[in-house]
């Protein structure tokens, strides 16, 4: 057969290569300081843009987008013309999703820390850059599917079906998840609302886990362990099944984030039961990666390329068998808003995407440069510090969930909580908080020395741009005796299509009830719109992110209606786009904060005092100072567009009420602002935090007999 | 990685290669760039533990569906909860309302002050949101009745919350005991401005 030539062009690879260094330092600097705030709460000074709740976005979708999503284009560029036998198919198309990629990386440095937020997690950035998205990510995926298209080999390999199942998968998640109304530029309210807007997020958000760090990293196992191994892969028939399990399964989990939530029953029940199924397939791409391994062990004790990926994979296995766990509902009630879940992530985000990347960037940056890595010996020290790292960040953080999470169920033999003041809680486990952000140093630590050493390597070699190889051309045509799952693996385009199909089931399952069965979000009648102002207050609220550590979301429990008041109902969040029930409690649950005969109540003048300096009122509090929202006017010049935004969504103002919203504004901001002057606190009536103490106060008040608002002249 | 050719047998050579290191067949027409694949099966007990996962699914949402399992409803297991708390109810034996004097009851009265009041009213009793508590001005009444019913019902249109839900009847007493008796004459650092009547 002829042969025929080409080459490789390896500058799509370093050029992300480069990115993922520079934001791996990045994301993860950003991670060491908030850890830092969390435990000196005064380091932010009273600067919004360095506040926790607007630095936490910034930190995940850095390390998530940024870091892992540049590692995971490096090995794709790298590996898929290698395994296609053909280059990429458009080295323009590359360069726009690079550049593309950067820009909107760049776009999330600046808007996050800005209050630039849809307010829902790992989903934060505004209109405009989530369409950049689309875009760019879709360019990715024509030019990986034209490059299998253009192929030489017949069959595509097991890595190749997990970049697939990761394009499709993410393009369907992106864009269902991010239909939002847009009120301004840099403004816009998610088309759900309530239970049903909490279920389109966590079917994203678990699956964006799912898609985004855990498929295309299996991807890169699948090439890069049996490559830096120099072993066949240990079975191509555990990788069929647990590939196509795996993908079909994993959809179907997102509800087990809402366990106990306000979410019906039967969607927590799916939620738990494929949550159960997916360890299987999870530690089938465990096993394929470890047994790989096998007659190498001896390489795996001198290279630290092979031992990252053993720490990594082992990682991963620790992970998908601590989620199922998790999704216990028993174990649920223990974990969830507590630091486990932190831990839980960072198991995976440290362990399993981190060691990938060192690994793969210390295996493949020698061969880029043609040269030998610089140091061994630095990257060997890297490996103990990010494993240490590793150790030093999960561990203390699961004691401190467990220990909190206690105190909050502790009740006296009288029957009352043993700690009723949150605040209690919170100081036994700050020690915890210290040994975190240790851990986080240790392992940022190690990526200086990646840095370092990949630079020292890139410069003692010269960068090849251009590899050549051959290969005859790609067979057309059926091959006789071809069975099964062979077949769709000579057909790419048909094989996306099964993916597709394989990842869209679970979700429609779970949100074609959910939407259109009335029963699912039960109507409670005293349930009615935010005031304009609480509307303001509502988006000031997601914009300094309080959320990440404030839920709004009683689960059904004693202690917790006891500490804050009657359990959350899914008819009382109908008007909420977005949902914010959060997913940790740093702080208490604010869910009932606007119910006066509750524990949870504040008086406004409190609530002032509080944003002002929330240590003068609680001196153990770890809550950074608001000054910002004290010396800032409340913008009222969208407040027309917020209306008919909402109205727009269905909810219920009268109509024409938009034109009349600013006056009804300032007359419930005069009563607030008057309330506080009554209680010796000179304030006007036109600053931020009239609104957000508005929007707190009507927290839960509805449905505990709230007077009435009216949204008629007054 | 060799193929296997035993030249002293005539049986026919095997049309598959196999892998030196463990002895396990290699599938033919699998290799990417390089890497190859072993036809090896899935380890039994992954099988067995995928199969043990499916089953236990099955069970669930059975239990959930056709058998609506009380443990699987969140609404039954919280009254279920709750039913369990009634036994041993909040209301302990009733007492009087008498100023308390014993160590024991002022050093409990003490640590609720610190814990929940001093949010509000300072660790000393100066007042900061809530009024100050050392000075001969009371807005509500300075006997133990009206400040132990405050501290029951609480104000809540001045911002002073009720606590007969949180604190038992013995710890409000315990609280209103140590307020009167060892906050109020005290001098603290930064006093708030008398607030209500003047009663000596």
């Amino acid at each position: 057969m002829e042969l025929q030539r080409f080459a490789y062009d390896n500058r799509l690879s370093r050029m992300f290569l480069n990115a993922t260094m520079f934001w791996g330092f990045v994301g993860m600097l950003v991670g060491l300081t908030i850890a830092l705030e969390l435990v000196f709460p005064l380091m932010s000074s009273g600067i919004p843009w360095l506040s926790f709740g607007r630095l936490r976005p910034l930190h995940t979708n850095a390390v998530v987008f940024a870091f892992v999503g540049n590692g995971m284009f490096t090995g794709i560029y790298y590996s898929t013309p290698r395994l296609l036998k053909t280059p990429m198919y458009s080295q323009t198309l590359g360069k726009i999703h690079f550049w593309g990629w950067q820009l909107i990386i760049a776009a999330a440095v600046f808007t996050l820390p800005l209050g630039f937020t849809v307010g829902k997690e790992y989903a934060e950035l505004e209109w405009p850059i989530d369409i950049a998205i689309a875009i760019v990510w879709i360019i990715f995926g024509i030019n990986l599917i034209m490059t299998m298209v253009k192929r030489r080999v017949k069959h595509i390999y097991v890595a190749i079906w997990f970049y697939i199942a990761t394009f499709v998968t993410v393009a369907v998640l992106h864009i269902v998840n991010s239909i939002n109304i847009p009120v301004s530029l840099f403004k816009s309210y998610p088309v759900y609302a309530g239970i049903q807007d909490a279920l389109v997020q966590w079917w994203y958000g678990h699956n964006a886990v799912a898609f985004f760090l855990t498929t295309p990293y299996l991807g890169l196992m699948y090439y890069f362990v049996p490559k830096a191994a120099n072993r066949p892969i240990y079975s191509y028939k555990l990788s069929i099944i647990h590939f196509w399990a795996l993908i079909f399964l994993y959809i179907w989990a997102g509800p087990h984030h809402l366990l106990y939530s306000a979410l019906p029953d039967w969607a927590q029940a799916l939620g738990v039961a494929f949550s159960i199924m997916l360890i299987g397939p999870s530690w089938g791409g465990m096993l394929n990666g470890l047994l790989t391994l096998r007659g190498a062990w001896d390489k795996v004790r001198e290279s630290p390329v092979l031992k990252m990926f053993v720490v990594g994979i082992t990682a991963y296995g620790m992970a998908t068998f601590e989620g199922p766990l998790l999704s216990l509902k028993s174990v649920n009630a223990i974990s969830h808003f507590t630091d486990w879940t932190i831990a839980h992530v960072h198991i995976g985000a440290l362990g399993w995407n981190g060691m990938i990347t060192f690994g793969m960037l210390y295996w493949l940056l020698p061969r880029l440069f043609n040269t030998r890595l610089y140091s061994k010996k630095l990257a060997n020290t890297h490996f103990w510090l990010a494993t240490s790292g590793m150790l030093f960040f999960a561990i203390p953080l699961y004691f401190a969930a467990f220990t909190q999470s206690l105190m909050w169920k502790e009740f006296t033999e009288a029957g009352y909580l043993r700690y009723p003041n949150f605040i209690e809680t919170v100081v036994q486990i700050l020690p915890m908080y210290y040994l975190r952000a240790l851990g986080g140093a240790l392992y940022l630590t190690g990526v200086i020395l990646l840095i370092y050493n990949l630079v020292m390597t890139a410069r003692s070699g010269s960068f090849v741009r251009f590899e050549e190889d051959e290969a005859p051309a790609l067979r057309t045509g059926k091959i006789s005796g071809e069975k099964g799952h062979r077949i769709i693996e000579s057909k790419p385009v048909l094989f996306t299509i099964l993916a597709l199909i394989a990842i869209s089931i679970g979700g429609l399952v779970e949100f074609v009830p959910m939407f259109m069965v009335k029963s699912n979000v039960p109507t409670i009648a005293a349930v009615q719109p935010y005031t304009p102002l609480e509307l303001h207050g509502r988006d000031i609220y997601v914009r300094e992110g309080c959320y990440l550590c404030h839920s709004q979301m009683v689960r059904p429990f004693r202690s917790e209606v006891e500490r804050y008041g009657d359990y959350s109902k899914a008819g009382e969040v109908v008007y909420d786009h977005p949902f914010q029930f959060g997913s940790k409690r740093t702080g208490p649950d604010l869910a009932r904060a606007g119910v006066q005969s509750g524990p949870m109540y504040k008086p406004a003048s409190w609530h002032y005092n509080h944003f002002l300096s929330p240590q003068k009122m609680v001196a153990q509090s770890i809550m950074p100072p608001y000054p910002w929202l004290i010396k800032n006017d409340l913008d009222i010049s969208t407040t027309n567009r917020k209306i008919k935004a909402m109205q727009y969504l269905g909810v219920p103002y009268p109509e024409g009420f938009a034109d009349k919203a600013n006056a009804h504004l300032q007359q419930q901001a005069y009563e607030i602002a008057q309330n506080l002057r009554d209680n010796g606190i000179q304030i006007e009536d036109t600053k931020e935090v009239i609104a957000l103490i508005a929007y707190i106060h009507r927290l839960g008040r509805d449905i505990h007999g709230g007077e009435k608002v009216h949204f008629s002249e007054r | 990685m060799t193929t296997v050719t035993d030249k002293n047998q005539h049986t026919q050579e095997p049309d598959y290669d196999i892998d030196t290191l463990t002895n396990e067949k290699l599938l033919s027409d699998h290799e990417y760039d390089g890497i190859r694949e072993l036809d090896n099966d899935m380890p039994p007990w992954l099988k067995w533990l995928f199969a043990l996962s499916i089953v236990f699914a099955v069970v669930y949402m059975v239990r959930f569906w056709a058998f609506r399992a009380n443990d699987l409803y969140q609404h039954k297991e919280f009254e279920k909860e709750m039913a369990a708390v009634k036994i041993k109810s909040k209301s302990a034996e009733t007492f009087e309302i008498i100023l308390l004097q014993d160590a024991v009851s002022l050093t409990s009265g003490k640590e609720t002050w610190l814990k929940i009041c001093a949010v509000c009213h300072l660790a000393d009793g100066g007042g900061l949101v809530g009024p100050n508590m050392t000075d001969d001005y009371w807005i509500h009444g300075n006997t133990i009745d009206d400040v132990f019913n405050v501290i029951t019902n609480g104000v809540i249109e001045q911002g002073m919350l009720a606590y007969k839900d949180q604190l038992s009847e013995k710890q409000r007493l315990d609280v209103a005991s140590y307020i009167l008796a060892e906050l109020h004459g005290s001098s603290p650092a930064n006093p708030k401005e008398p607030q209500g009547e003047l009663i000596e």
